[in-house]
């Protein structure tokens, strides 16, 4: 039967020592202004993390998460305003709730303690954020590549028609 | 084959149960119908072919063919590619074809780990040289050939191009019957794999007669420990009912005995995670003030992955256990 | 993800023209990030057709660069790669609406605050900016053109802080026919400025310019003043905040009638903050001379509510048992004059709280006053002729390593400003009474900046005060005098005599201290302040938009932002007062259009999302039984966008597609591997 053939990555790419991929999803009125506070100080962090914005915190969808891990992230952030200090008023309860059931159902599918961190920062929390981050990326660094598009083409999976999704994009 | 007209319509099954073969037989006297209709010339589970009448029909012989069940196997596999060759329209029939079905749980586990299970390890076992099946074996006659156990369990549409979809586990009587007179009469909607039908549009939520009164959840009950009030909805109750994640098509069957919904017609939409959804869903609908509160709650869910994923684990976006 | 946002795969989009500006920044993102190789990168993808670097592109040239390359090119997208969207977001829409082209069509990409200036790490930040980019192409590519939505604004205003800056704000925004309430956490009006005697450079007595501000604006009918209140939380956005505010009770009414029996016969005491603790006060209190309101209040941490003060007036004019109650104020917009405190010298900092006879400059200000807790004394054993040793720098221009860190791991390496010609000031009001003393200042520099400020360093100097300038690296030592001949022994090493080690006796040692910001990390919290390192709340930007924050409707006014003097502060404070009502003539505000929709034809029925909206906007039509979003109410949280288990509802500007691939491009990015 058909074997599944899959093209070395390029030299380059495997040349590379590996660095932890890391997306965050930042709430723009509290933790993505707490990141900028971090860039005002001067503070430092290893460029891993990658932040994507939203308004709201209350607007990750558990499948976002999914989403970035499926697609080769080594650690996903999500971060919202404090409880009481939504901008929103209560989008942050939702998080709340959908984060550690997430965290519960990540875990029963084998994702390790440490790759999926959810905290909230204020605007006022420079210092908290550039520490998280930091701490976060070490964290992942120990744990080394989650690779789960990689893990999956290893079991076979993506070598019929639902190939499309595991295509790389520009 | 003598050609009389007839639609020519096929069954397979692989990694499955059995269910979907008996719902197609659960349309009842409508089989006579079917019968008049088409002639069925595959079907392993209701009468005896061999892959070797199948392999000699012209390409695009069979009108309809229905698969059920998982790929699993290598020989799974082959099958599907040789039915997708043989037919016009090839449909994914059940769960397990659709999003891997109960079948695809066993990706929560490694082949190491299933084989120890089911050869080794297991009270009812009695295997003392712990001897594993082998995929080839030499004999005087010749070599013999097992199919090989694939490392993860796949949809249909993994291995082959699927034209439709009928949804559930098993997909319910009356709307097969329904699927099969659009057959009959040649009036199924326009080809793509991710048309479903033998259903609706709509969740569960929206065939189920109880009533919502838009309260939060107060508290997790399990539906064999507690009686759910009748008339309201089962998920604000407490009891985990997958209904708002799941696409309708079954009439809301199993809210309507006091079992709630468990996700069986898969995603609702054309979702791809449907454990993902669900999720997103649950955790908006918790009476939770404080994040104390909210891990209370949640720490009351038992088995996440189990019930969120139940039927999808196969269309899902991690698709298993790391 | 559903299969509609599998579209977000395709890498390539029919028709859409996309432009690339990358900010230098001055230097400020391209000395860390190689903003070029990021162009020459972010060229290649599909789509962009054009990409460019320029210094600043928020500049008048940078904007013109992009207006032009829009029509040139005829761009329908636009990125720019710059600051925080926080800065110039408003800057680049506007300048994009401008070449005709929908605002919304553009995407802001933050390559420094989070990028260039929170690493060393050349190569990795490049990287990383690329990949910021290219995920912005991606996400760009599935933007729709949108139309903002119009607030109206609510013509009043909130003052937060009763000292001058909030005082001034209050008056002026009244004078521009805002109703206005002013909100101040002490039983009475005045600030940090009723501590002080007479001002620089005019001399006039503090309290008497205070008093003509309080009295125009207790005069004002359409300003309403609340003294010993409280802000409770604070909800809304520009135009229409609702802020819930506890008014403590006073304790004190109109009709007492005896202030003075009232306070004598009141038997518990507690140290008097007005006097920074150089002096006691009741119970019940009055805080200053000419004070407003002007009549007693009570102090509920210190009154054991005996009674002996109703007794003293005859029953009338005092309720110990007054309750707190709550108001709801209504405001479109909010104006900051919380101001600062003096720095408090750690414990043993130049001997201070540990040896006798050292003061803080605030301190001494008040024995000064003739009004004074001492009526203008000031404590020396040798009043023959006494020797006064004044620190400058103190809790200011500090360098790590060498000053003590603070409680929050910090040093204070910010120049106080005022401290210089307050501290002259005061050596000369001391050489006013006591020719015969003997001053000695010691200091980094002199920074006696403002208009007429120079003249008393002049001054200073031609009375004989004696000035030691000392090395920041290697600070004053204070001691006890063990030979009991002064109080203090001054050790310092004098940089303008070319390096001769002195040993100094005092009498007095004046520690001329700097400011802090008064703590209100709970207003930060709720009106989402930016904060600078040194804890002053952060304006947008310093020179073109100064007296505003990030938040919009929200106002800075006085010390709070950074210290300065009362010229400056009530500046500022006319500055905000200024903004705050341009802002409501316009009459009402834009709100971004980030709103969310039901798709009827994919809405399930479910009912989740009827229960998940903050603002109740949305609701169930019984017939076709479909959610709908009540999009006037609705305020762009996208709660129920994620809450939708049939992703039937998508918010505007973050549409699962747009996100998605957001998301996709920063990931698969450098990844080569690909599936036969």
């Amino acid at each position: 039967m058909a074997q599944a053939t899959h093209v070395q990555p390029d030299a380059a790419a495997t040349a590379a020592p590996w660095q932890p991929r890391i997306v965050a999803f930042l709430c723009y009125w509290c933790s993505y202004t707490g990141a900028d506070n971090a860039g005002t100080a001067r503070l430092k962090y290893p460029p891993n993390v990658d932040i994507v914005r939203v308004m709201c915190s209350g607007r990750i969808d558990p499948a976002l998460v999914t989403e970035a891990f499926a697609r080769g992230a080594d650690g996903v952030m999500v971060c919202g305003c404090h409880i009481g200090d939504c901008h929103y008023i209560s989008g942050n309860h939702k998080t709340m709730a959908r984060m550690p059931l997430l965290r519960r159902t990540l875990a029963g599918l084998g994702l390790e303690d440490g790759r999926f961190v959810h905290e909230w920062v204020s605007a006022a929390e420079g210092e908290k954020f550039a520490k998280l981050v930091r701490q976060v990326v070490e964290q992942v660094r120990a744990l080394g590549p989650l690779d789960w598009p990689g893990r999956l083409r290893e079991r076979g999976v993506g070598h019929g028609m639902d190939l499309e999704r595991w295509r790389e994009h520009a | 084959m003598t050609t009389n007209g007839k639609l020519k319509i096929g069954m397979y099954w692989a990694a499955s149960c059995g269910g979907c073969d008996i719902s197609l037989l659960e349309i009842g006297p409508h089989l006579l119908e079917l019968i008049a209709a088409a002639d069925v010339v595959f079907w392993p589970c209701a009468a005896d072919f061999k892959y070797k009448d199948v392999a000699a029909y012209p390409d695009g012989f069979i009108d309809v063919c229905f698969f059920n069940g998982g790929v699993r196997n290598s020989e799974q596999e082959q099958v599907a590619r040789l039915l997708r060759a043989k037919s016009k329209t090839l449909a994914a029939y059940g769960a397990c074809a659709c999003d891997g079905g109960i079948p695809a749980l066993a990706n929560l586990r490694t082949v190491d780990e299933i084989f120890a299970s089911s050869y080794l390890d297991n009270p009812s076992i009695d295997n003392p040289g712990r001897v594993l099946p082998q995929t080839t074996f030499a004999t005087e006659l010749g070599d013999l050939e097992i199919p090989r156990f694939y490392p993860h369990v796949l949809r249909l549409a993994d291995v082959v191009e699927v034209d439709y979809q009928l949804p559930g586990c098993p997909p319910q009587a009356d709307r097969v019957w329904e699927a099969l007179q659009a057959v009959v009469a040649g009036a199924l909607p326009a080809r793509n794999s991710a048309v479903k039908v033998a259903c609706t549009d709509k969740s569960v939520c929206d065939e189920c007669l109880r009533e919502k009164r838009l309260e939060k959840i107060a508290a997790f009950k399990r539906p064999h420990l507690a009686i759910p009030e009748a008339g309201w909805c089962l998920l604000e109750q407490g009891f985990v009912c997958n209904g708002a994640a799941t696409r309708s098509g079954c009439g809301a069957k199993c809210p309507s005995v006091n079992l709630p919904c468990r996700g069986c017609y898969g995603a609702t939409g054309d979702v791809a995670d449907q454990g993902a959804a669900f999720i997103g869903a649950l955790g908006s609908l918790l009476e939770a003030e404080t994040e104390d509160r909210a891990r209370e709650l949640i720490d009351q869910v038992v088995d996440p992955v189990g019930t969120f994923y139940r039927f999808t684990l196969a269309s899902s976006d991690l698709k298993g256990r790391r | 993800m559903s299969a509609r946002t599998l579209a977000a795969t395709e890498t390539e989009r029919e028709g859409v023209r996309i432009g690339v500006f990358i900010c230098h920044c001055g230097g400020n993102i391209s000395d860390v990030v190689d903003v070029k190789q990021v162009a020459a990168e972010v060229a290649k993808l599909p789509n962009v057709v054009f990409a460019t670097t320029h210094t600043f592109v928020c500049s008048d040239p940078g904007q013109a660069l992009i207006e032009g390359a829009i029509k040139e090119h005829a761009l329908n997208r636009v990125i720019v790669a710059a600051c925080s969207p926080t800065l110039h977001q408003a800057t680049f829409r506007r300048a994009v609406e401008r070449a005709g082209l929908n605002q919304f069509l553009f995407e802001h990409v933050n390559v420094r605050e989070q990028c260039s200036w929170v690493s060393e790490d050349a190569a990795g930040s490049t990287a990383k900016a690329t990949r910021l980019v290219r995920a912005a192409v991606a996400r760009i590519r599935h933007l729709e053109p949108l139309d903002k939505r119009r607030i109206a604004i609510h013509p009043s205003a909130l003052v937060i802080g009763g000292g001058v800056a909030g005082l001034v704000a209050a008056r002026d925004l009244a004078r521009r026919g805002m109703r206005v309430t002013l909100v101040e956490n002490h039983p009475f009006l005045g600030g940090r400025m009723a501590q002080l005697d007479r001002v620089f450079p005019t001399g006039e007595k503090a309290r008497d310019l205070l008093a003509r501000v309080i009295e125009e604006v207790v005069r004002d009918p359409r300003i309403t003043v609340l003294t010993d209140a409280e802000i409770l939380d604070s909800e809304g956005i520009v135009g229409d905040f609702r802020t819930r505010i506890r008014i403590n009770p006073r304790g004190v009414n109109e009709h007492l009638a005896y202030r003075g029996n009232a306070i004598a016969a009141c038997p518990e005491e507690t140290i008097n903050e007005f006097d920074f603790g150089l002096s006691r006060r009741k119970a019940i209190y009055m805080a200053y001379p000419g004070c407003y309101p002007p009549m007693p209040a009570i102090d509920w941490h210190t009154c054991t509510k005996c009674g002996k003060c109703v007794w003293a007036v005859g029953g009338k004019g005092i309720d110990l048992e007054a309750q707190p109650r709550e108001i709801e104020v209504h405001s479109g917009v909010i104006v900051l004059a919380t101001g600062y405190d003096p720095y408090e010298p750690l414990y043993g900092e130049y001997g201070y709280g540990s040896f006798p006879r050292i003061l803080t400059l605030q301190q001494l200000i008040r024995l000064l006053d003739p009004e004074g807790p001492t009526g203008g004394q000031i404590p020396v054993d040798n009043t023959a002729r006494p020797r006064i040793g004044f620190i400058h720098c103190v809790g200011a221009r500090q360098i790590e390593g060498v000053n003590q860190r603070q409680p929050d791991g910090k040093v204070k390496d910010y120049c106080a400003r005022t401290c210089c010609t307050g501290a002259l000031h005061a050596a000369l009001t001391i050489k006013e009474h006591w020719p015969q003393a003997s001053i000695v200042s010691l200091y980094q520099d002199i920074r006696t900046y403002g208009r007429g400020h120079e003249e008393y360093y002049e001054k200073a100097s031609a009375q004989g005060v004696l000035f030691i300038r000392y090395d920041p690296r290697h600070p004053p030592k204070v001691e006890k005098d063990p030979t009991g001949q002064s109080a203090l022994l001054v050790r310092v090493n004098d940089l303008l005599s070319g390096g001769l080690d002195l040993e100094l006796p005092l009498d007095l040692l004046v520690l001329a201290t700097g400011v802090v910001p008064h703590d209100i990390s709970e207003l930060i919290n709720m009106y989402r302040c930016a904060v600078g390192y040194d804890s002053f709340l952060l304006e947008v930007h310093p020179k073109l938009r100064p007296v505003e924050l990030a938040v919009s409707g929200v106002f800075l006014a006085g010390c709070c932002q950074g210290p300065m003097d009362i010229t400056e502060a009530t500046g500022a404070a006319s500055a905000a007062a200024s903004k705050a009502a341009a802002l409501i003539a316009q009459g009402n505000v834009e709100m971004d259009p980030f709103i969310a929709r039901v798709d009827e034809t994919h809405c399930t029925g479910c009912q989740t999302c009827l229960t998940v909206c903050p603002y109740e906007a949305i609701s169930r039509d019984a017939e076709t039984r479909v959610a709908h979003v009540n999009e006037a109410l609705c305020t762009g949280c996208g709660t129920c966008a994620a809450t939708c288990p049939s992703d039937a509802i998508q918010q505007f500007g973050f549409t699962d597609a747009q996100v998605v691939s957001e998301v996709r491009a920063l990931l698969t990015a450098a990844r080569a591997a690909t599936i036969a």
